[in-house]
């Protein structure tokens, strides 16, 4: 079976280069001395602090609903639980183009929502609420697609143990299920997150581009692509280096979790 | 340097496994053209291939290596600074476009004039600097003294199309947009006519690609643009001819 062994060596040597070799090529293409010129521009870190900012509400929203919207969905069933499911992952698939007009469709001037707002005085295109909303719906389906398999990974028989020792629901849930559940919760939430720092279809589409208030690291990247193409490639570094961290933080997570398993 | 020439290195064999599978006789004669052409190209000639965005994203694409035949850009630097770099041969003005005010077609915010612009709450949307409709929208301003109507503005576009869907779908009170662009979503979009004197120069260029395999077809696409059908074919869509 030596062959066999060398086959699966190449495959794999294939996808890393295949992977890899662009994201090294982009370090290539710019001298750490131009990185840190670049990163001091005033676009870079203006777009970093929108980023952060708007991926930091988004992600709290998606923490806040996506944890017990997966709870329930992990230990209930009903008619239709498997089309739930499968619709809240949608937009996994969905190009992102596509999940921009979605959005305007419900929250433009002329959308579902659009007169009920301008009633209400409320106008999210173009601001930072649009950012966050375009950033919840295409990263949010990462959290609690895992966030589900995280839940049902939690051995059922602690949860009845819990039970017929009278804990309550929420007891059941906060102290048992949660922390068996951490760090597969973790996991979709550094996903989640990076995938929204990452986010350009929807926010070019439905929130727009203007530095310093909806321009993101990625619409900062487009736009410097043909003004300042050294500091296209160097925030586009600055990107990778952040999601490069995050999802490398993530495997360090300690599993102090004695009852799942865990593939490392 | 070297860095470059490795990445160049590898678009060419990239491209090189492309070539392979066809004859080299079938391939089309590919065609890079600004967005505000999409119009007007395909009806003239319609067995090119053809690529439409923004003009400064084509010469980008060109100066890393992509295989086109003719570039056609909605402005003179660009294919003047890629004359110089050898990327295009000698570029030749063939269309020339004029700048209007766009809104949308029940205008929420009453734009009448530039100078409704600066009222409070009116969203503009403008090409950002760099993209060619961006930096004729801020020389039209210049010309008017009304730059202070860019504190309106709420998004900056890498393209003509997206300011003019972002007014076609009611987000934007108004944009500057080409004259050419309103014509293709009428239906949807009215034009503010501009004052002739603050109008920048809008000329569009056409140049056959350097490196090109087919520069005999390129010019023929070129002198085709330029023939009394090509000049039909542009008035009709709304572009000015030399």
């Amino acid at each position: 079976m030596r062959w066999f062994q060398l086959l699966l060596i190449i495959a794999c040597a294939v996808v890393v280069a295949f992977l890899l070799l662009p994201l090294v090529a982009l370090f290539l293409r710019v001298s750490p001395g131009d990185l840190i010129a670049a990163l001091g521009s005033g676009v870079a870190l203006d777009a970093l602090i929108v980023t952060l900012k708007t991926s930091a509400i988004a992600h709290l929203l998606i923490l806040g609903f996506g944890t017990p919207a997966a709870y329930l969905l992990a230990t209930k069933r009903w008619r239709g639980h498997s089309a739930t499911v499968a619709l809240i992952e949608l937009p996994l698939v969905l190009p992102p183009v596509v999940a921009g007009i979605a959005l305007l469709s419900v929250f433009g001037r002329l959308g579902l929502l659009g007169e009920t707002m301008d009633v209400l005085g409320i106008s999210i295109s173009f601001t930072q609420a649009a950012v966050v909303l375009a950033v919840v719906f295409v990263a949010s389906p990462f959290f609690v697609r895992q966030a589900i398999v995280a839940f049902e990974g939690v051995d059922t028989g602690l949860l009845e143990a819990a039970r017929t020792l009278r804990a309550s629901p929420w007891r059941v849930f906060s102290r048992v299920a949660l922390p068996l559940a951490a760090r597969g919760l973790a996991t979709g939430s550094a996903l989640a997150f990076v995938r929204g720092l990452g986010e350009f279809g929807a926010t070019i589409i439905f929130a727009g581009s203007f530095r310093g208030v909806t321009q993101t690291l990625p619409l900062a990247i487009y736009g410097e692509l043909d003004q300042d193409f050294e500091a296209a490639i160097a925030i586009s570094v600055l990107l990778v280096l952040i999601s490069a961290a995050l999802l490398t933080a993530i495997r360090w997570v300690p599993s102090w979790n004695p009852f799942t398993l865990t593939s490392r | 340097m070297t860095k470059l020439a490795v990445l160049v290195a590898m678009l060419a064999v990239t491209g090189g496994c492309g070539r392979d599978g066809a004859e080299a006789g079938s391939r089309p004669l590919t065609v890079f053209a600004a967005s505000s052409l999409t119009e007007v190209f395909p009806e003239l000639e319609p067995r090119a291939r053809y690529q439409f965005a923004g003009s400064d994203d084509l010469a980008l694409q060109l100066r890393e290596g992509a295989g086109a035949d003719v570039l056609a850009a909605a402005s003179l630097n660009y294919s003047a600074e890629l004359h110089d770099e050898g990327v295009v041969g000698q570029p030749v003005v063939f269309a020339t476009n004029r700048l209007v005010l766009a809104v949308p077609e029940d205008n929420p915010g009453g734009i009448r004039s530039v100078d409704d612009l600066s009222a409070p709450d009116v969203r503009l949307v403008i090409g950002a600097e760099g993209v060619p409709v961006g930096d004729y929208t801020r020389q039209v301003l210049d010309n008017l003294d009304a730059t202070a109507v860019l504190e309106s503005v709420v998004s900056e576009e890498e393209d003509v199309k997206a300011i003019v869907s972002k007014i076609a779908l009611g987000e934007a009170d108004a944009g500057f947009v080409y004259t050419t662009d309103v014509r293709s979503a009428e239906e949807d979009i009215l034009s503010i006519e501009l004052p002739a004197e603050a109008q920048p120069t809008v000329e569009y260029t056409i140049a056959v690609v350097s490196e090109s395999e087919r520069k005999t077809e390129a010019q023929d696409f070129i002198d085709l643009v330029l023939s009394d059908e090509g000049v039909e074919a542009l008035e009709a869509a709304g572009f000015g001819t030399p």
